[in-house]
């Protein structure tokens, strides 16, 4: 997978149906700074990562490849957790979230627009079910 | 191993529950998603692999007994369990560390703070900014907090310690929560006059001692005199005045915490010991964390993770030993995880929890004011990095830095169900993980706990702590156990009635 390059460079292709788009992203990112990070797709499904040591960095590329497959894995893994475990991750997410931010405080409340107009409202979504379907008055006697 | 015997993939008894193993000495320890855990020998793992599991026998009753099988669950005392266990998710930040000055008189050469030269006072919390972080600190959610005041070193900006005291005790009136005040400090800024105030103000007071006085004092130099000493002698004086007021001093003394560097790896039993003289009865054996002064000292002082587990080994094997001969002391790692090994309950010990505590459950306030997702989140800040910059107290709306993306990405980064490694770990029910950690050494808030020290570090005390419990030795099991008895110090609740 690793291709032979100038000294300190490296280049890494890699086949999307096995590394998602986004964990190439997350992975390559992990190295900008120490590396400028070119992408590429030299073929169709293919993605090429290149990455091109900074001046003061002493890291052997093999290093560098090593450490970019290794986060890779990592990432591409870390994707398929979410999916599998999203609704356990969501939910403790939302009560810690809720736990440590608490209901909105008197100060915020008064800071809201209260004055402002009213929305658009023309599905009447806004209308209230007594008033949409209210009784209609009995029609007058001889119509 | 099993894998490659059964040469095929494993079936589980339809009775139970998905479970992880994993090879702690000679036994074989099986753990669930909910925390518990038995032993099982290799045969007994076979058989179950092969999906197998004889009813009315042994293993059968034993996994019954831990909760292991379907049909032994109480589903409604198991979700009261977890939601013990997870109550931390209920409240927000109670930690508030808040750092007074950056000045310190010491210079370590592990220094985390980043600290300045004692003419900075340009590095000095000022009152107002001091009032700042006290009103966010009071807007949290939780109905408890302690605030802690670090440097620097605190004691170089005394005046403001006091004023964030005393603000915080006459605005708490208004909130009526349980408050708590501690410092963290080299203690050789203290005077008999300090002292007095710190204790009439019920303020718990921490210190470092790295060892015996030849270690610390070569790694926290104190210009014109030892640090050992300063340290040693205020140690004894503060546990003598809570001695004087009639408090238990088993549960009443300075806590110190120890690095371990480099040079204190051969020296596990003189540590103790050292402990032991100065009245401690904890040592948190934390190994070298990789921010502030550490970062560039490390070629000197670091070490390989596996030569700081063989000294935790024998430190606290030795600490066993003591306690054997009557001498209580624990060690804060073990105890932490021990609490969530053998109780229903949860110590919130901020770095080893799932999620982790950043910005839920604490806030670390600098001397400008500058709020960030926790202590190590502003000691980045301090090496030129702001990723964990959450705003600026007086600012800042409380639930604003709450909802902020940074502590959105702190919690999604640190919750084990979604971390490769972790989430198939037998450990996973009793571990955390630390985002700024893997930041800093892997450049990821996720980092790849599989080359982790951090990781390395957590498994490696957890296999010391099962391989105990699996050999069952008597004395050493009731210490243990006794290790996961928190007392509540009640004489460092702040009384303050709400009004």
């Amino acid at each position: 997978m690793t291709e032979a390059q100038p000294v300190g460079e490296t280049v890494i292709e890699l086949d999307e149906s096995l590394y998602p788009k986004d964990a190439i992203y997350g992975a390559a990112y992990v190295f900008i700074d120490r590396c400028y990070v070119h992408l590429d797709r030299p073929a169709p499904g293919r993605v090429s990562v290149r990455l091109r040591p900074k001046a003061n960095v002493t890291v052997a590329s093999a290093d560098l490849a090593g450490e970019l497959e290794n986060e890779l894995l990592g990432q591409a893994w870390r994707r398929l957790l979410v999916d599998e475990n999203r609704r356990l991750v969501e939910t403790v997410t939302t009560q810690a979230l809720a736990g440590a931010a608490g209901p909105p405080g008197l100060d915020e409340l008064l800071e809201m627009d209260l004055d402002a107009e009213a929305f658009d409202d023309p599905l009447g979504i806004a209308i209230s079910w007594e008033e949409k379907y209210k009784k209609r008055p009995p029609k007058p006697e001889g119509e | 191993m099993q894998l490659a015997r059964l040469g095929s993939r494993p079936k589980r008894p339809e009775n139970l529950l998905p479970v992880r193993h994993r090879k702690v000495g000679d036994a074989i320890l099986l753990t669930t998603q909910f925390g518990d855990w038995v032993f099982v020998s290799d045969a007994e793992l076979a058989e179950l692999m092969a999906g197998k599991l004889e009813p009315g026998s042994s293993l059968e009753a034993r996994l019954r007994e831990k909760k292991f099988l379907l049909d032994s669950l109480d589903a409604g005392a198991l979700a009261d369990r977890v939601r013990r266990k997870k109550s931390f998710l209920r409240h927000g930040p109670n930690l508030h560390v808040l750092v007074v000055t950056l000045r310190c008189n010491a210079t370590c050469v592990y220094c985390h703070a980043s600290r300045a030269p004692m003419d900075r006072v340009d590095t000095d919390m000022s009152r107002d900014t001091a009032e700042k972080c006290v009103d966010l600190a009071l807007r949290s959610t939780a109905p408890r907090i302690t605030i802690e005041f670090q440097g620097g070193e605190p004691l170089a900006n005394f005046p403001v310690v006091q004023h964030a005291i005393e603000y915080a005790l006459t605005k708490n009136r208004a909130y009526g929560k349980e408050l708590e005040f501690t410092m963290v400090s080299n203690l050789s800024l203290l005077d008999d006059e300090r002292l007095d105030y710190l204790v009439k103000h019920k303020v718990q007071i921490c210190t470092s001692i790295d060892g015996p006085a030849a270690l610390h004092d070569k790694q926290r130099v104190l210009a014109g005199g030892s640090a050992f000493s300063q340290a040693a002698r205020w140690i004894r004086a503060i546990n003598q005045r809570y001695v004087d007021l009639g408090l238990d001093p088993t549960l009443y003394h300075v806590e110190a915490l120890i690095t371990v560097t480099r040079a204190a790896l051969d020296q596990p039993r003189q540590i103790v010991d050292t402990y032991l003289e100065l009245g401690c009865r904890a040592l948190f054996l934390r190994p070298l964390d990789p921010f502030g002064f550490a970062s560039e000292t490390g070629h000197k002082i670091e070490y390989e993770r596996r030569s700081y587990l063989d000294f935790y080994r024998e430190a606290v094997d030795y600490m066993l030993e003591k306690n054997a001969a009557g001498s209580e002391i624990l060690e804060r790692y073990a105890s932490i995880f021990l609490t969530k090994i053998l109780t229903d309950d949860d110590p919130n010990f901020l770095d080893i929890r799932s999620p982790c505590g950043a910005g839920i459950g604490q806030l670390a306030y600098n001397y400008d004011g500058s709020v960030f997702t926790c202590d190590e989140g502003r000691m980045l800040h301090e090496m030129g990095d702001d990723l964990f910059l959450l705003g600026r107290a007086g600012e800042a709306k409380y639930r604003e830095l709450m909802t902020h993306d940074t502590v959105r990405a702190m919690l999604a980064a640190s919750n084990l169900d979604a971390q490769p490694d972790c989430v198939s770990c037998t450990y996973a029910a009793y571990c955390g993980i630390c985002p700024v950690h893997n930041y800093e050494t892997q450049g990821s808030l996720h980092g790849r706990m599989r080359e982790s020290d951090w990781c390395r570090v957590h498994k490696g005390i957890q296999d010391y702590l099962f391989e105990k419990l699996a050999r069952g030795e008597g004395s050493v099991v009731e210490t243990l156990k006794r290790w996961t008895t928190a007392r509540e110090r009640t004489h460092f609740l702040q009384q303050c009635a709400s009004s």
